[in-house]
């Protein structure tokens, strides 16, 4: 290194000159602008086309993939459902959801610990390829198991759900801010386990509420089917809002 | 640890930029990293350092990160409170716990020095 200006290479120059050697680029771009640039045309494919797209965050295990086969089961009969997967590896979570009889693809992140809109990109264009796949009214994107990277990539999501289960503690909130602020919707999975956790489901939405006073709160058992009336509502407002709209923005 | 695939992309653009202003060495790189960002600056310097020593046009960059504030708005009383520290825990006017923050949440790639 060049003693006299820290120049990592002495070679370039000598020193009866000051400095003109570096340049100074004002360059002020975001490194979110790509993925957020395709984010919005992810979006705009999904309003004309009439889809609801919603982006499912939560810690590895917090009952994604049991949350969506139950869902499946529910409304089946009432609107068309598809689904990508994202996970590090395997195709299990959409072997599951494919027994359900909806189109599925699996999104395998080779190690990435979240989708972004490229990924998505592709993976819808993959799902219209399977059957069922051209008239969808509500796409789940279920992110790696993860509470902090997804939060940062807009997938061109119409709303994004939080969930947590009663096992994980109700103090996530507070520790994974960014999640919760970013969301529309937090959801409290596996409330059939409250007797055995000490887990206040009050004390977990009123963090989240204090983080993002505009949250939608619910909780839920997929297991026992306490509590999904509400949540199966909320996704059936969101598609006949999508209907009525005449596939503009929702 | 998404910290390390933006680093990757931001080594893409200063490759990029390099290339278009005929630089072959980065001295150093100013990003600014918003509180609300879900960045984890440490960890995105740790990447830094692990990408750039395998980079002969960015090896020895100084990193320069800038915090920008992000505004909490009370949803009680409407005080507006700007700090690029860790968010407020309640209205500093009337202790309300409901605080709607805004900006703070980009990443932006501001200046280079290169030679
Ligand atoms: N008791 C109880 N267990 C549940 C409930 N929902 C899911 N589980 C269990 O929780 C475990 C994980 O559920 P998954 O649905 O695979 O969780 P996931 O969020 O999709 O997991 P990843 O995709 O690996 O992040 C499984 O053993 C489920 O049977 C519930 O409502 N109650
Ligand atoms: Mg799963
Ligand atoms: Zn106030």
């Amino acid at each position: 290194m060049c003693d006299t200006c820290g120049c990592p290479n002495p070679s370039h120059h000598t020193h009866d000159h000051d400095h003109t050697h570096s340049r100074t680029i004002d360059v002020h771009t975001s490194l979110f602008a790509a993925n957020d640039a395709l984010a919005k045309a992810n979006r705009e494919h999904f309003d004309d086309s009439g889809i609801v797209a919603l982006n499912l965050i939560s810690s590895p295990g917090s009952g994604k993939t049991t949350l969506l086969e139950h869902t499946i089961d529910a409304l089946k009969n009432k609107i068309s459902i598809g689904v990508i997967e994202g996970d590090i590896e395997t195709e299990k979570d959409a072997e599951r959801i494919r027994a359900k009889g909806v189109p599925v693809i699996q999104l395998t992140t080779g190690g990435a610990c979240h989708l972004d809109a490229t990924m998505t990109h592709k993976g819808f264009h993959r799902l219209e390829k399977e059957d069922g796949g051209k008239s969808i009214d509500l796409l789940f994107i279920e992110n790696v198991g993860n509470l902090v990277c997804p939060s940062t990539f807009d997938l061109g999501e119409h709303e994004r759900v939080v969930l947590v289960s009663v096992p994980e503690g109700p103090d996530k909130p507070a520790k994974y801010p960014k999640a919760f602020i970013s969301s529309q919707t937090f959801v409290v999975t596996k409330t059939d386990l409250l007797p055995y956790f000490d887990f206040s489901v009050a004390e977990a939405t009123g963090d989240a509420l204090h983080l993002n006073p505009r949250l939608r709160t619910m909780d839920l058992s997929s297991t026992t089917g306490e509590g999904m009336d509400i949540w199966l509502n909320y996704l059936l407002e969101l598609v006949d809002k999508m209907k009525k709209n005449g596939n503009r923005k929702l | 640890m998404h910290e390390i695939s933006l680093v990757q992309g931001l080594f893409h653009q200063l490759e990029k930029l390099a290339r278009e202003n005929n630089g072959d060495k980065i001295i150093s790189v100013t990003m600014e990293i918003g509180p609300l960002s879900g960045i984890v600056i440490d960890s995105f310097r740790f990447g830094f350092d692990v990408l750039s020593a395998d980079n002969d046009l960015i090896r020895g960059a100084e990193l320069i990160i800038e915090v920008p504030p992000a505004t909490y708005t009370c949803v009680q009383c409407g005080h507006k409170e700007t700090t690029s520290d860790s968010r407020p825990d309640k209205c500093i006017k009337c202790g309300d716990l409901f605080l709607i923050p805004t900006g703070g949440e980009d990443l932006i790639l501001n200046r280079i020095e290169m030679e």
